[in-house]
């Protein structure tokens, strides 16, 4: 488990830094309306701090197509001499006209290979040469599939990209400023710097990667405590050990040496087994979802931390028997030996309890008499139990994320690409409640140029159609006014009263007044609510990308209200937008830890109850010389589970609504409050685990103690 | 450093402070001398630092090196100063956005001038030359209460500028200004510093002026017409760009093509009707932004001076300053050579610089530098006086100003030096030592000065001057090795 974690987090954690310098990511990249190349080389020549810099061409909506596969809204690169952005992972880059380098991406999800043929609409066959990697977008099929071509031969192309290295990132800002005064004239104006970039992913995976990781980090302090809890539990059962030998002379250093050496012994196998194992149920999802993000997998660069994450799995065991071996050895021997057995009381209960119903309280008193193990084992259980329910709260976040705007705040659950002028007759088709024309805009903060703002406008209240959480500040009443996502209050210093300036595609800055702070996913929550006039006013273009939001009434037909509305509707997204395949891989990785979290869960069990039959060996089978049969036996060692199962139950219930909800929702979005309490079907679901594997600890217990004779089980020491 | 969110997941951290590295930069030697220390940005990154000097390179293309026996008389040469109003309503600052042949007309430095000019002053007197030439562009707008500040700080005494109110403001929306409240490199509170009231000490010897094209035109390029000296004193102000108002590529201000001539009526006349038409911003009133006539300026430069300003001064014993009047009088920035230039020009070169026409040492005759705003090879008509120069073996030197840009190049017999601006970067002035040689010749020792202004406002402008994209840095203002920090051979 804690393998397992690493992988996930240290994959996915550092996933974006490993490819942006893999890549060599450019430190701006400038998107704008075609424009001669020479033109825009000449201002880019003019801005400090340039290291180096291409202008290219991006063509989109290309058609690109195998004997198997096609899209229509291929990206098609054209790139030149210099630096490229991008990492070739396998083959080499484009040299000549007729080559192509494909992203791995596409590359997986239509099965090509190096050698093999694309058909590109406007350029014809295309030999493959290459598969890249550029963390400057998430990949296909999260977003449109992308190809790179030599511009060689492809004559004279107006240019609409450039990619921008910097001598020294930290003047960033600087340069930004200076582009932007240099800008003037071009239209369509875009800076997307790495920062910017991050955000832009995070808006395809970055909630998943961030739970992921927070989640991981969770199971890491589970693992560690459990693998405490077990090493010290070890030591607890040979107290009476301990005690003879200290009785004969053993110093304490020399016990506590044995100890951690019998751990060890222990520990380095397992620690190999595990390490192993949760390398191999993480390692294929985790790259597949790396795939995904456009991000290498770390391969080798992995190795320093599973050794760290190998040597914490001996380390933390062996100091867990070590220590307590020290401390117990402290003790006079006497103590240790009378400790070493039960106290009087729990041997007069053993001899009272003939009824059968008492069988099963014996069973608990048994586990009870161990309190240190009882603690350390419900301990671990309660911790396994916890994140098993984490586990699934976490999945129903995602799928809500995935398929329901509602999480979002959104009210509406329609969209149709239609101009305003069409509201009246959409607010008269049955099951309409309401309709508005919607604008969205990409902008960024005037003053630091790589923030990248999502702003929304409706006319009127936009909180009929989207309502986010009002965390501070009111609901926006002005024409100066906004509301922003906490996400963007938090990036930009932002609180209410506090002015927000944007700059829009039209080039013109917006000032407004911060209304409120809204609890927002969208964007990473760094989305600004303004109203429609204003922004129409500074940007007309923003008509451009018109669309309605459809609020329909309770019980409306859906599919009656989208046929009405024709070919343009489409239902309102949620925060994983094109994420299906995204979610896809994380069941896969929540699977795989799910099955060695349930795994430890029964081993704590089995070992649970194994330890209490073998220290209480006499006792047992006084019982089966009673007349006891296997029955019985398990009805003793049920009561010994369910003295572990039903505080950890309530421990693990309580740790995960309280403790790790809170703390995975805070570490994964600062800005939002994820629902990840776990609900009572899940909390039932664990409950009925937890049963389960108590039933096979008591199955699996009850036949390997059966086994054993009587007259052996009475000699017993 | 800024930590991302994963990052800080992963590393197990809630939250880390982004850490600012604010940097207390020293504002340099106090000599200005970049024969001591000078401003560089070895790694490119934008970012200016004082570093070593530049020591002087021999330059033997007219004679070669030569030891030295006496100096004749030492220089200094500040140009292209352009003291400015920044506030004032006469101004165009929404044209810099489209470029040539407007990028003078906004800079994100435009505040500091006063400073910066001061700065320099202190540099030069830190020098301390015989005489200083002052070469022409003093001001920008041809306004009145720029020559005020701009003479303070040049000659000495106080100066007292207005309080800012313009485009740089942080309530102006606009973000194709550089606002240093909000935009980086951030200088809050610089606006309002600028503003304060300062001293300068002047260079404390006889400065000799240049008339340019800005001391006596509106931007350098326009003659003032009612319509601009309206604006000059009224109480509106344009900083947007009127809707619509586009120079397409390859659009001349000038008849012809030509960057020197004077601008097309129409074009100016179209472009101020229009931006007149357009959004206007309410600011105060000031009857000291008059607009001057060109007897005004020039009477206030030179006492005693009207019409032109061309003149010959003695310097020393051996040393004869002729300065020419190139600016147009009827618009455009470029030199005009006049009808009468050359005769004159003739005349002063066979009166004062033939042998024992004035008493030189040893009956020999003055060496001659000629001096003019714009350089002489650019200047229309400009060859004439070349000519002239060409023939005459006592002339050394030709130094201008106008491009901005530090230049040295040999032509026939002697050097012509090209200094850069105070406004744009390198942001500095030239010193020269004239030189004997043995055998009869003279060398030219000559150095760049730093301006120098107290405290930190003249080191931010020259930081934000590298910086403009506009600006002297990628246009490589401030030359090459060999046309700064040289010594120029010349024989007998």
């Amino acid at each position: 488990m804690l393998v397992a974690a690493l992988v996930v987090s240290d994959s996915l954690g550092f996933g974006f830094d490993r490819a942006a310098r893999a890549s060599d990511l450019p430190d701006i990249i400038v998107r704008f309306d075609p424009q001669s190349a020479s033109r825009v080389a000449q201002r880019i020549a003019a801005l400090p701090d340039v290291a180096a810099d291409t202008v290219r061409t991006e063509v989109t909506d290309v058609g690109l197509e195998t004997a198997d596969e096609f899209a229509g809204d291929g990206s098609v690169e054209v790139v030149g001499q210099g630096r490229r952005g991008y990492a070739i992972v396998s083959g080499r880059d484009v040299t000549r006209p007729g080559q192509v380098v494909v992203e791995r991406g596409l590359a997986d999800a239509w099965h090509l290979s190096l050698g093999g043929a694309l058909q590109i609409d406007g350029l014809g066959t295309e030999r493959i040469v290459g598969f890249s990697e550029s963390p400057d977008n998430v990949s296909y099929p999260l977003a449109v599939p992308r190809v790179y071509v030599s511009d060689r031969g492809t004559g004279p192309l107006a240019a609409d990209l450039a990619e921008i290295w910097l001598r020294d990132p930290r003047n960033l800002n600087e340069v930004l400023v200076q582009a932007r005064a240099t800008s003037y004239g071009l239209q369509g104006l875009r800076f997307v710097t790495r920062s910017g970039v991050r955000v832009l992913l995070d808006q395809a995976a970055g909630i998943v990667i961030d739970l992921l990781v927070a989640l991981s980090l969770i199971a890491l302090a589970t693992a560690s405590v459990m693998l405490a809890a077990s090493a010290r539990a070890e030591v607890q059962r040979r107290l009476a050990a301990i005690g003879v030998r200290r009785a004969v002379g053993a110093s304490r250093a020399h016990l506590a040496g044995t100890q951690a050496f019998e751990a060890l012994f222990v520990a380095a196998p397992a620690a190999t087994v595990g390490a192993i194992g949760g390398v191999l149920a993480t390692y294929g999802p985790t790259t597949r979802l790396l795939t995904l993000l456009n991000e290498p997998a770390p391969g080798t660069a992995l190795l320093p931390a599973l050794a760290a994450a190998w040597v914490a799995a001996i380390a933390i065991p062996v100091l867990a028997a070590a220590w307590p071996a020290w401390r117990a050895s402290g003790r006079p021997p006497v103590a240790l030996l009378r400790g070493a057995e039960l106290g009087a009381s729990a041997r007069r209960s053993t001899r009272l309890s003939a009824p059968r119903a008492g069988l099963t309280v014996l069973g608990a008193r048994l586990v009870g008499a161990r309190r240190t193990r009882l603690v350390a084992t419900v301990a671990a259980l309660g911790f396994s139990t916890a994140f098993v329910l984490l586990m699934l709260a976490l999945a129903s976040a995602l799928s809500s994320l995935e398929t329901d705007p509602q999480a979002l705040g959104k009210h509406y659950q329609l969209t149709a690409n239609l101009p305003a002028s069409a509201v009246p007759r959409v607010r008269r088709i049955p099951g309409v409640q309401a309709v508005a024309p919607r604008y969205e805009e990409e902008a960024v903060d005037s003053y630091s140029l790589g923030e990248t703002i999502d702003v929304i406008a409706y006319p009127g209240s936009h909180t009929v159609f989207e309502a986010p959480p009002l965390v501070s500040g009111t609901r926006l009443r002005g024409d100066g006014e906004a509301e922003v996502g906490l996400g963007l209050a938090q990036a930009l210093g932002l609180s209410p009263g506090s002015t927000l300036a944007i700059q829009l595609e039209s080039g013109r800055e917006l000032r407004l007044r911060v209304a409120g702070v809204v609890s927002s996913l969208d964007h990473d929550g760094r989305v600004a609510y303004v109203p429609a006039a204003t922004l129409l006013a500074a940007d007309p273009s923003a008509a451009g990308d018109e669309h309605l939001a459809v609020v329909l009434r309770p019980g409306a037909n859906v599919a009656a209200v989208s046929t009405a509305l024709g070919s343009t509707s489409a239902p309102a997204t949620g925060a994983i937008g094109r994420g299906v395949p995204l979610v896809a891989v994380l069941r896969s990785i929540l699977r795989a830890v799910a099955i060695v979290d349930g795994l430890v869960c029964l081993y704590a069990l089995i070992q649970a109850c194994a330890l209490t039959v073998q220290e209480r060996r006499r006792t047992v089978s006084v019982l089966r010389a009673f007349g006891a049969g296997g029955a019985a036996v398990r009805r003793l060692l049920a009561g010994a589970v369910i003295a572990l199962v039903v505080p950890a139950a309530v421990i693990g219930i309580l740790l995960e609504r309280l403790v790790l909800g809170p703390a995975l929702s805070r570490l994964a979005a600062s800005y939002v409050t994820l629902p990840l309490g776990a609900s009572s079907s899940e909390i039932a679901a664990v409950l009925a685990g937890l049963v389960l594997a108590g039933a096979t600890a008591v199955a699996w217990v009850a036949r390997q103690t059966t086994r054993e004779s009587v007259i052996e089980g009475m000699r017993a020491p | 450093v800024s930590l991302t969110r994963r990052e800080a997941i992963v590393l197990g951290a809630g939250a880390l402070l982004a850490a600012g590295c604010g940097s207390a930069r020293s504002t340099g030697a106090g000599s200005g001398s970049t024969l001591a220390s000078t401003w560089s940005d070895p790694g490119g990154t934008g970012t200016l630092a004082a570093g070593p000097g530049e020591a002087l390179v021999a330059r033997t293309e007219l004679g070669p090196v030569r030891a030295t026996n006496g100096v004749i008389a030492t220089l200094a040469h500040v140009t292209d100063a352009h003291v400015l109003d920044a506030s004032s309503p006469a101004r165009v600052p929404f044209l810099d956005r489209l470029g040539a042949p407007f990028e003078s007309t906004f800079r994100p430095h435009e505040t500091l001038t006063g400073q910066v000019l001061a700065g320099a002053a202190r540099a030069i007197r830190a020098f301390g030359p015989d005489i200083v030439i002052q070469g022409g562009d003093l001001i920008d707008n041809d306004q009145q209460n720029e020559l005020t500040w701009a003479l303070a700080a040049l000659r000495g005494g106080l100066v007292v500028p207005d309080r800012y109110y313009g485009v740089q403001l942080a309530s102006d929306p606009d973000p194709f200004y550089y606002r240093p409240d909000l935009d980086a490199p951030q200088h809050p509170g610089l606006l309002s510093r600028a503003s304060r009231p300062f001293r300068s000490a002047g260079v404390g010897v006889p400065v000799y002026p240049v008339l340019g094209d800005h001391d006596i035109l509106v931007a350098g390029e326009i003659v003032p017409t009612a319509e601009t000296r309206a604006l000059a004193v009224g109480d509106e102000a344009l900083w947007e760009l009127p809707p619509g108002l586009s120079l397409p590529p390859g659009t001349s201000l000038t008849a012809g093509g030509s960057p020197d001539g004077p601008p097309l009526p129409g074009l100016v006349n179209g472009f101020l009707a229009r931006a007149l038409a357009g959004p206007k911003v309410r600011v105060p009133a000031d009857p000291r932004r008059r607009e001057m006539d060109v007897a005004d300026a020039i009477g206030v430069l030179r006492a005693g001076a009207s019409g032109s300003l061309d003149y010959a001064v003695d310097v020393g014993r051996d040393l004869r300053l002729i300065v020419l009047d190139l600016a147009r009088r009827g618009g455009g920035s470029g030199g005009l050579v006049r009808p009468d230039q050359p005769g004159w020009l003739a005349s002063q070169l066979a009166e004062r610089g033939s042998p024992g026409a004035d008493g030189g040492a040893g009956g020999e005759a003055r060496w001659v530098i000629v001096v003019s705003h714009q350089p002489l090879a650019s200047s229309e008509g400009g060859e004439s006086l070349l000519s002239l120069l060409d023939a005459h073996p006592r002339v050394i030197a030709a130094l201008s100003g106008h491009t901005h840009r530090n230049l040295i190049e040999p032509r026939a017999g002697y050097w012509l030096i090209s200094t850069a601006s105070l406004i744009d970067y390198p942001q500095q002035a030239r010193a020269l030592r004239v030189l004997r040689t043995r055998g009869g010749g003279v060398a030219i020792q000559t150095w760049m000065l730093d301006h120098a202004f107290r405290g930190d406002l003249g080191t931010i402008s020259r930081q934000l001057a590298y910086l403009d994209a506009q600006g002297g840095r990628p246009k490589g203002f401030a030359g090459g090795r060999l046309d700064r920090n040289v010594t120029l051979y010349r024989t007998a």
